[in-house]
């Protein structure tokens, strides 16, 4: 090994035009492979320092090994952790400046594990629903249509139990007055002169009318329609057959019945989400505080950290936003974000999706991050899936979804229905249609795959968005919803359209019971 | 009113009325809806605004006022009659204020919009949390058409009366103001405000305005803070208060301040602070006006300081120098080049002047600099501008100081002739100054701008010599003296003589260099010697070359040091060459023997210090060559070492970029429509009558037999029963029968005109559905005129009528037109479109008339009283003489041609104007009329110009405005990177609308370079054509909303729709669209493959599929702007899949007389809101100089500016100070003068000087033009060209980029097969109408064309990582999007 000694290993430093530590220089000699540690270092070190120090090759090593342990394909075996204490801790007891307050523990897994009491091996997290590199759509027409047929026959299967659907082209046929019922997704309402509404339903045969009189029930149900749904429908038709008269109305819905799985021990979750790291107006004293927390006997069960969108600030999302960020370059945002990370505990299990403003397409759904943002997240080996997709914590199943679609379900519906003030209202509306953003055209926008992964196959135990940053929870049919808030003081934008942001709110779910309570640390 | 003016005025009445007299007598002959001419001739405005109001006696309070005070002052002057009940019959407060209101409104837009009626909705009272009452103005979206100063002076009125009356102010609550801060906010975001005003700007108005403003909701989206509040109705933006709030009282501020000043009743302190631009100034700093404005004064406070006393305090370091601006640069699109950075050296130097040809909105720049500039600048192209307004006419004068290049041999050269910019044009290898741009003082009176430090020039320094001491008139009346152009040794010795400071010619730009620098030069100098040239260099007589050139060692800063003072001068490896050096050298303190006496340690710290505040520029950039941030300014260390005094040569430099090219082009309906006669279907696309006499829809029927609704007429003497104009039997003035549509019983008109059934209470129709033998009807009209078809083309008539009554127009009329390829207007007129330039003095020669022929018209003297004779005497122009383009004279007498044969040949009388050759146009009378307006001017025709613009008095002139689509209204285009993409119009322009030209109405412009293409449709079928030019408009009160399928279109009433006819396609406005006409639709095929070859659905000839229409219907406007393309040749589009027209040009147009006379008749228009826009529903025959809009009343009319002036401009001094030194039109107004007297500073040789065309429109492709923009970016010293890349992807690659890309994401569907769009896919796959195969509308290529060119753009020219950054995420968004992870080679699924 050419770099094995300290004088080479400092040769070859100052080829590189570095000045190194002499701690340093020592803690790339004794790492198991001494050039891979120097690339690292080197890589890591932060632009502004002048000089590689100690801790500068403690955090590359640290993130190395966090690597490696993902490498080694997500088995926390007794192999893994003792390899890594191995070469982690000397540089931890002789470290003289960590770089951060005196929980050295964000840095350092080997320690934080000594503080914490965490039995990994009764760990479990699955995860359903990731779509990230398997985006198989190339914004084909008929990748358009395979998605809005998956959609139409999963929920579908949802309502079939309840009415007893005929093909739209067979309705046409059916004598004018019986009973008729159908499952459509819905392509257009209307109102009709007279006050009533005029709902088309469509399935893969062709469309039907469908009338609801004003003044039945059902016709506040129409207010909650969103476009692009599916729904069920009975009722009779007209004299010609022409038009089917709705008594009633069924959304795919989540059983009243549901009950949803718990832990089998006591351990807990934090859902965050909208952290606005190269903001402005990102928290940081705030997210310290929460971290600082994370490390205290209080939040020693908090083993796992579920981030649903909008890790940074991002770019471009809006014009001129350069002149508002921190930070401006994208990437230098994501590595702060990353040194934001090394706050927690090292053993927390982190799982995260996009948002809006992070760096991957707009489009719904969203993959998780490409090679090269994962390469600077590196950090605790947090993984990042798609946006949405379905964390099975311990067997609790949480849906995590960033929640854009929620800016249009408030917009379209009833104040009393969905409101910023309570966006677990809105989020209600999405689990009764079992969609996370049903309506297309709008807002939300959509990237054609293979099949529709905004659908909710399978009921969640939690729902977890954010957003809106308003912090927002109720259960909804044993469904816990909650959107968290988040870690960016109100900005002029939201100022200027009187939107009053929950910041710094850290929502701790009990996987064992579902139970939920939120810490302040703003 | 001088006899020479009355006496003009009486000979275009005599001849007006001479005209008048054959066409009355042609009208009562022919088949036209009226027996007489339809254009009346309107007395004055007074009489307008009467009729707009309907408020009796406004008229006469308006003429009595008139005279004694301004239009603004009357409007004042009328409240206090309203209020005190002595004009109008309002018996509530309320009633009074609305009737003041409404008045002054109108009385500011002299009558002639529709504002004051539809733009006020209402005025009430209601009441304050204190119990007291305040007036509520409730505002509609027509106000849009008031324009701003009317705006926001009706606000005032609105307050005046209040006080009159005694009523409390409005005190707005805390959520009231957040409220109208979020939704001035949103209303801008949604719809687009010229001025946007910042948050806490809007509060402060708000809070301040003692009238609530209000105003029905124009918007679908909603506010989403501030809802529900007691006293607002909707929680939807409202767009007439927004409108009022921020481009009147915001935007206007200093405008009112200058009535409210005027005003005791009125006390607005607080506009002060808004014109002050303090407000809302200390939360960002961006580019916002208010900061800017706010930077602005500051600037000009540290200036005057400095002048006044010489406290050597921090602040008064440096010179003054207005703050530079950078606004002009937003939305820089790909194309459309910068030619100066703000305020940035080698930039245009200001001069101030009014040339000839120089008015307002009007920038003089010399036509060698057009030819430097690659061509980009022409006659008339629009540029964007620093200051002192927004926009202006680029125009040519060549008496002031043209570019300094350097050329490729290293020669410094000043370039003052335009062939010589030809010849060296190759050889330049940068631009180092764009030489002056002339502004006359009038503009920056009309802008309300502090003057800019001027120039130092020759008017100028003649002064100070004159205050010196010497006899300046005796050295002018010298032959042997030439002021402006004086020898080396005279000007050094003048200086010297009568100390004063030293000519302008020999003073150089020691502004521009640092102390540094100039040491250099000293110190280069010290080394020089005096060579004898080899005589290449030839000097005037006289000059110090006598003595040999000025050889100095080559340094890299006396190089440096020569160019930036702009010094003529030659190099080689190791020397500079400076002929006539000696000024230079004994400017820096030398004599003649090159020795000098002081050294750089010597100057003052002030000297050396001066001049720091310039350090970097309003974009950020620094120069680096001038070193140190202190002593950038080297004027006072020469003036300290100069034996005599030197002066800033040029302080101010304006920064500009190109806005639009200029226009000149004749108006088409597309397809040319030449008779407004229904053919329905029959004629085929192209609306052809031939085809339609031909056409049967099945084989029993009859040919040429057409069902159409035409009018339902009866003979009031022989009671024949007709649909045409006239009875058929006895040539009766035949009149309109109203049938119930229901009972069908007749129904008569009451008073009003309405006609509704007493049974039914629906409104009886005037029209019938017959069927016409368009076979019979075009064989008699071809043999009443004599004509045979093998006259003309195609004879192209409409598919149906859109006026109420639907009275079709002769087909005779169409016969004539199409055999002089003419074609009609909406109103049966024919038009020719020009941008307009004002002129005020013009030659013979350069008009290409005989002298002989203008001394005919009245031009007896020149400008100085010398009786006419040559073709080179400057002869003053008559206010409503207009110049014609060459193109416009080539179109009059093609249809003055068309007139003579309808006269003859129709009509049965004498022709009129038998023209030979467009000589005998000058002299003719002619229609002028800006768009929008429903009032024409009557003109007179006296030359001709190569320039593509109509040149005519400023007076003459007219604002303008034009019609357009809903802002929704989707189309496909093709973009700058050859991609195609479907989108909403109003991101096709916004994104494009880098640097839009304005006008008065709110009309934003841009050109194109022509990279963006459009589906459209020639005669030879589906085609593509580039867009010329993209535009935003004030939105009209009403649009009409067709349906075509699913799809819906909401264009202005009287935009041109295509319609499938008998014959082709037809041009009918809008208005004229009725359910059941067939469009032709487009289908997507075209643009599906964007690669060559695509197949062109062309079902038959020159056919197209088309549509039925399902449903039109009139509907409020729910917008603020709509959108307009332009697009090259067809002038038609494709859009929300359908092909229409595009939009009515918005130049002014010239008609000929009688041509107007002849055929424009109301019956033809849209009976629908705004259809009678744009048609001359009255003339003036002469123009009164007090009615016409104000902006011409501050055009100065001198010719000098005092020596005030000029040190005024050093102290920054608001142009109202000087207003006392200076003349403008304002004050010969109501006098003698008021025709006459326009005196202008600088000549011009040639009013088309410079190229004749802007590069714009001769370059290609897009790409083709951002290359040559780039290019040229690379030549200029004063622009910066990694920020020109910078904003072209900024305002144009990334909003185009990231448009599509959404479009993509939530885009409709469309059938190939019919035509059948869906907003989402169908869940069948296949057409739910027809089974035929859907597609998308939105595909890969139109959201990735911009990509690669964007990325090679911020590479090669150096974008910020920002920028790039936010490329390489837009690239991969697309990758992700359109790219299959299994098929990468290198899938993730390896790193996983």
């Amino acid at each position: 090994m050419p770099l094995s000694t300290p004088a080479r290993i400092v040769s070859e430093l100052a080829s590189r035009g570095y000045n190194a530590e002499r701690d340093a220089v020592t803690k790339l000699a004794d790492a198991p492979d001494p050039e891979r540690a120097l690339d690292r270092a080197l890589e890591t070190m932060p632009d502004d320092a002048l000089k590689l120090t100690a801790d500068h090759v403690d955090s590359a090593l640290d993130r190395g090994e966090s690597r490696a342990d993902a490498t080694a394909g997500g088995r926390p075996t007794t192999d893994g952790t003792t390899e890594s204490s191995a070469t982690a801790d000397p540089p931890i007891s002789t470290g003289t400046d960590s770089p951060s307050s005196p929980d050295t523990g964000g840095d350092v897994p080997p320690e934080t594990r000594g503080s914490r009491d965490v039995d990994l091996s009764k760990r479990a997290i699955e995860v359903a629903n990731d779509m990230t590199g398997n985006s198989t759509g190339t914004g084909e027409y008929s990748d358009f249509v395979s998605v809005f047929r998956d959609r139409y026959e999963k929920l579908a299967s949802k309502l079939r139990g309840r009415v007893n659907h005929r093909p739209t082209d067979a309705i046409q046929n059916m004598t004018g007055g019986s009973e008729a019922a159908l499952i459509g997704m819905v392509s257009d309402i209307r109102s009709t002169a007279s006050g009533h509404w005029l709902v088309e339903l469509e399935d893969t045969n062709g469309t039907f009318p469908c009338l609801v009189m004003k003044d039945r029930p059902i016709a506040d149900l129409v207010q909650q329609l969103l476009l692009d749904e599916v729904i069920a429908v009975d009722g009779t038709l007209a004299d010609d057959a022409g038009i089917l008269f709705v008594d009633s109305m069924y959304f795919p819905d989540v059983p009243r019945t549901h009950s949803p799985s718990t832990a089998d021990r006591h351990v807990q979750a934090a859902l965050i989400s909208d952290v606005h790291v190269g903001s402005q107006e990102f928290m940081a004293d705030a997210w310290h505080r929460f971290t600082d927390w994370l490390h205290s006997p209080e939040a020693e069960h908090v083993e796992y950290l579920l981030v649903a969108g909008d890790m940074v600030e991002g770019v471009g999302i809006y014009p001129d936003q350069d002149e508002e960020l921190d930070i401006v370059d994208i990437y230098e945002q994501y590595e702060r974000f990353s040194e934001y990370l090394k706050e927690v505990p090292g053993d927390m299990e982190i799982r995260m999706i996009p948002g809006n403003h992070d760096a991957v397409r707009l489009a719904e759904p969203q993959p998780g991050f490409d090679e090269e943002l994962r390469d600077i997240m590196t950090a605790h080996d947090a993984q990042v899936h798609s946006n949405p997709a379905l964390v099975t914590v311990e067997g609790v199943t949480v849906l995590m979804y960033h929640g854009v679609s929620l800016d249009e379900v408030i917009a379209e519906l009833p104040d009393e229905e969905a409101s910023y003030e309570e966006p677990h209202k809105a989020m209600y509306q999405l689990l009764k249609k079992r969609h996370v953003a049903p309506q297309y055209g709008g807002h939300t926008r959509l990237a054609p795959e293979d099949r529709d992964y905004l659908v909710m196959e399978e009921v969640p135990d939690v729902f977890h968005t954010g957003h809106v940053h308003k912090l927002g929870w109720g259960k909804y049919h044993n469904v816990l919803a909650l959107n968290s808030g988040c870690w960016q003081a109100q900005t002029d934008f939201q100022k200027s359209v009187n939107i009053d942001p929950d910041a710094g709110f850290a929502p701790i779910l009990d996987l064992d019971t579902l139970d939920m309570t939120v810490r302040k640390f703003a | 009113m001088r006899e020479a003016d009355e006496q003009y005025f009486e000979t275009l009445e005599t001849e007006l009325e001479s005209a008048m007299d054959v066409a009355q007598r042609a009208r009562q002959r022919g088949g036209d809806p009226e027996p007489e001419v339809e254009i009346p001739t309107a007395r004055d405005m007074a009489d307008r605004v009467e009729n707009i109001l309907g408020i009796d006696g406004v008229a006469e309070r308006v003429r009595e006022l008139e005279g004694e005070m301004s239009r603004e002052e009357a409007a004042l002057e009328l409240v206090e009659d309203f209020v005190e009940g002595t004009v109008g019959d309002y018996d509530t407060r309320e009633g009074k204020v609305e009737g003041a209101v409404r008045t002054a409104v109108a009385l500011l837009t002299e009558g002639v919009v529709a504002a004051p009626i539809e733009g006020i909705d209402r005025v009430e009272l209601l009441e304050n949390d204190d119990g007291t009452e305040f007036i509520n103005v409730y505002y509609a979206g027509p106000i849009r058409s008031a324009g701003g100063t009317a705006q926001a002076l009706s606000v005032l009125v609105a307050d005046y009366a209040r006080a009159l009356l005694g009523i409390d102010q409005y005190r707005a609550r805390e959520e009231e103001i957040g409220r109208y801060a979020e939704e001035i906010d949103l209303y801008d975001k949604d719809t687009g405000l010229q001025y946007s005003p910042k948050e806490k700007e809007t509060k402060f108005i708000a809070e301040h305005m003692p009238i609530m403003l209000d105003g029905e909701a124009t918007g679908d989206e909603e506010v989403s803070g501030y809802r529900d509040l007691e006293r607002v109705d909707s929680n939807s933006a409202r767009g007439g208060m927004c409108l009022v709030l921020a481009e009147g009282i915001a935007l206007k501020a200093p405008k009112i301040q200058r009535y409210t000043r005027n005003l005791d009743e009125v006390d607005w302190p607080w506009l002060q602070d808004l014109i002050d631009g303090t407000i809302g100034k200390d939360g960002e700093a961006d580019q916002g006006e208010a900061s800017e404005s706010a930077s602005g004064e500051t600037a000009s406070d540290a200036g005057t300081d400095d002048d006044g006393d010489e406290d050597p305090s921090e602040e008064q370091a440096g010179p003054p120098r207005v703050e530079p601006a950078k606004k002009y640069l937003r939305d820089l699109i790909a194309g459309r080049p910068v030619f100066s950075h703000p305020s940035k050296s080698g930039g245009f130097r200001l001069r101030y002047g009014r040339a000839r040809n120089h008015g307002f909105a009007t920038a003089g720049v010399h036509p060698a600099t057009m030819h430097l500039v690659d061509d980009f600048l022409a006659t008339g192209t629009q540029i964007k501008t620093e200051r002192p307004g927004k926009a202006a006419g680029v125009v040519p004068v060549d008496t002031i100081e043209g570019p300094t290049v350097r050329l490729a041999n290293g020669d410094v050269r000043r370039i003052d002739d335009a062939e010589e910019a030809l010849e060296v044009r190759n050889g330049v290898e940068k631009i180092l100054d764009l030489g002056e741009y002339l502004v006359n003082y009038g503009e920056f009176v009309e802008n309300n701008h502090p003057l800019a430090p001027a120039s130092y020039t020759v008017e100028w320094w003649e002064q100070d010599f004159e205050a010196a001491g010497a006899d300046v008139q005796a050295m002018r009346d010298s032959p042997t003296v030439d002021l402006a152009d004086p020898s080396a040794e005279e000007a050094l010795e003048w200086a010297s003589e009568y100390d004063a400071p030293l000519h302008p010619k020999y003073t150089y730009l020691w502004h521009d260099v640092s102390v540094e620098q100039m040491g250099a030069l000293a110190d280069a100098i010290d080394e020089g010697r005096v060579a004898h040239t080899d005589g290449a260099v030839v000097e005037g007589p006289g000059s110090a070359a006598a003595d040999g050139d000025l050889v100095l060692p080559r340094t890299d800063d006396a190089r440096a040091a020569l160019e930036r003072l702009l010094v003529e001068h030659s190099q080689d490896e190791d020397r500079l060459v400076v002929p006539d050096w000696l000024p230079l050298v004994r400017t820096l303190g030398f004599d003649r023997s090159l020795e000098r006496t002081w050294a750089i340690e010597d100057l003052s710290d002030r000297a050396k210090t001066y001049g720091e505040q310039e350090a970097a520029d309003a974009i950020g950039y620094v120069d680096d060559e001038l070193g140190d941030e202190a002593g950038r300014n080297a004027v006072l260390a020469v003036d300290e070492v100069s034996p005599f005094e030197i002066r800033e040569r040029a302080p101010t430099r304006i920064g500009n970029r190109m806005g639009r090219p200029e226009k000149s082009e004749r108006r088409d309906l597309s397809p040319a429509v030449h008779t407004l006669f229904p053919i329905g279907e029959a004629g085929g696309a192209q609306r052809s009558v031939a085809d339609a006499t031909k056409h049967a829809d099945s084989m029993s029927e009859t040919p040429g037999r057409v069902e159409v609704e035409v009018a339902r007429r009866r003979c009031p003497d022989c009671a024949t029963e007709t649909h045409e104009a006239r009875c058929p039997e006895c040539d009766a003035v035949a009149e309109t029968v109203y049938v119930c549509p229901d009972c069908e019983t007749e129904v008569e008109p009451d008073e009003s005109g309405r006609a509704e059934c007493g049974r039914c209470e629906t409104l009886a129709s005037p029209t019938q559905y017959t069927e016409l033998d368009i076979r019979e009807i075009y064989r008699d009209a071809l043999q009443s005129v004599g004509e045979r078809e093998t006259a003309f083309d195609t004879l192209k008539a409409v598919k149906g009528l859109t006026s109420e009554e639907k009275l079709p127009e002769p087909m005779e009329k169409g016969i004539l037109r199409a055999k002089h390829d003419v074609s009609a207007f909406k109103d049966g007129t024919v038009r020719y479109d020009m941008t307009d330039l004002p002129v005020t003095a013009v030659r013979p020669a350069e008009l290409d008339v005989d002298p002989d022929r203008l001394r005919h018209l009245g031009y007896e003297t020149d400008i100085h009283g010398d009786p006419l004779t040559r073709a080179d005497q400057l002869v003053e122009l008559k206010v409503q003489d207009i110049v014609l383009s060459d193109g416009a004279a080539e179109h009059m007498l093609q249809t003055a041609a068309f007139v003579d044969d309808l006269l003859e040949q129709y009509y049965g009388l004498d022709p009129y104007y038998e023209f030979d050759d467009r000589e005998e146009l000058v002299g003719e009378l002619v229609f002028g009329m800006a768009p929008h307006t429903s009032a024409a001017t009557v003109g007179r025709v006296v030359g001709f110009t190569s320039a593509a613009v109509g040149y005519a008095h400023p007076y003459f002139h007219a604002a303008k405005r034009r019609n357009c689509f809903h802002p929704e209204t989707r189309l496909w285009h093709r973009d700058e990177d050859d991609e195609w993409a479907y989108g909403t119009i109003e991101e096709l322009v916004e994104s494009r609308l880098d640097d839009p030209e304005a006008d008065d109405f709110g009309t934003l412009m841009q050109e194109l370079d022509g990279d963006v293409a459009v589906p459209s449709l020639g005669a030879d079928g589906p085609c593509r054509r580039p867009v010329e030019a993209v535009s935003k408009h004030p939105a009209p009160d009403h649009l009409v909303r067709v349906e075509v399928g699913d799809r819906t279109l909401r264009v202005t009433p009287d935009h041109t729709m295509l319609r499938a006819g008998a014959d082709g396609v037809e041009e009918v406005p809008a208005s004229d669209i009725d359910v059941g006409d067939d469009l032709p639709a487009y289908d997507g095929g075209e643009t599906t493959m964007t690669g060559a070859g695509a197949a062109v659905p062309v079902a038959d000839g020159a056919g197209v599929p088309t549509d039925a229409v399902t449903a039109v219907e009139y509907v409020e406007s729910d917008v603020d702007h709509v959108y307009c393309l332009t697009v090259a040749d067809t002038h038609r589009v494709a859009v929300e899949g359908t092909y229409v027209g595009q939009c009515d040009g918005d130049e002014d147009c010239v008609m000929l007389l009688m041509d107007g006379l002849l055929n424009f008749s109301k019956s033809y228009l849209p009976n629908k809101r705004g259809g009678q826009m744009d048609a001359p529903l009255v003339m003036s025959s002469r123009i009164d100089p007090s009615e016409i809009d104000d902006e011409a009343h501050n055009m100065d009319i001198m010719d000098r500016y005092p020596r005030e002036f000029y040190e005024a401009t050093r102290e920054l001094a608001d142009p109202a100070e000087v207003e006392d030194v200076m003349t403008i039109a304002e004050e010969t107004l109501g006098t003698d003068r008021e025709y006459t007297d326009f005196r202008h500073t600088h000549d011009t040789t040639d009013l088309a000087a410079g190229p004749d065309l802007s590069a714009y429109k001769t370059l290609g492709s897009m790409e083709e033009k951002m290359d040559a923009q780039l290019s040229l970016s690379r030549k200029l010293r004063a622009v910066v060209e990694s920020d020109v890349a910078e904003r072209i992807i900024e305002y144009h690659f990334l909003p185009d980029l990231i448009g599509n890309l959404r479009a993509f994401s939530r885009q409709e569907v469309r059938c190939l097969d019919c035509g059948e769009s869906y907003r989402r896919m169908p869940l069948t796959g296949d057409c739910r109408e027809c089974g035929g195969r859907v597609n998308l509308t939105v595909h890969e290529g139109s959201v990735t064309k911009y990509i690669d060119t964007a990325i090679r753009v911020a590479d090669e020219f150096g974008a910020r990582d920002y920028t790039k950054q936010r490329l390489k995420i837009l690239e991969r968004s697309i990758e992700s999007v359109f790219e299959n992870d299994h098929n990468k080679q290198s899938g993730i699924a390896d790193f996983m």
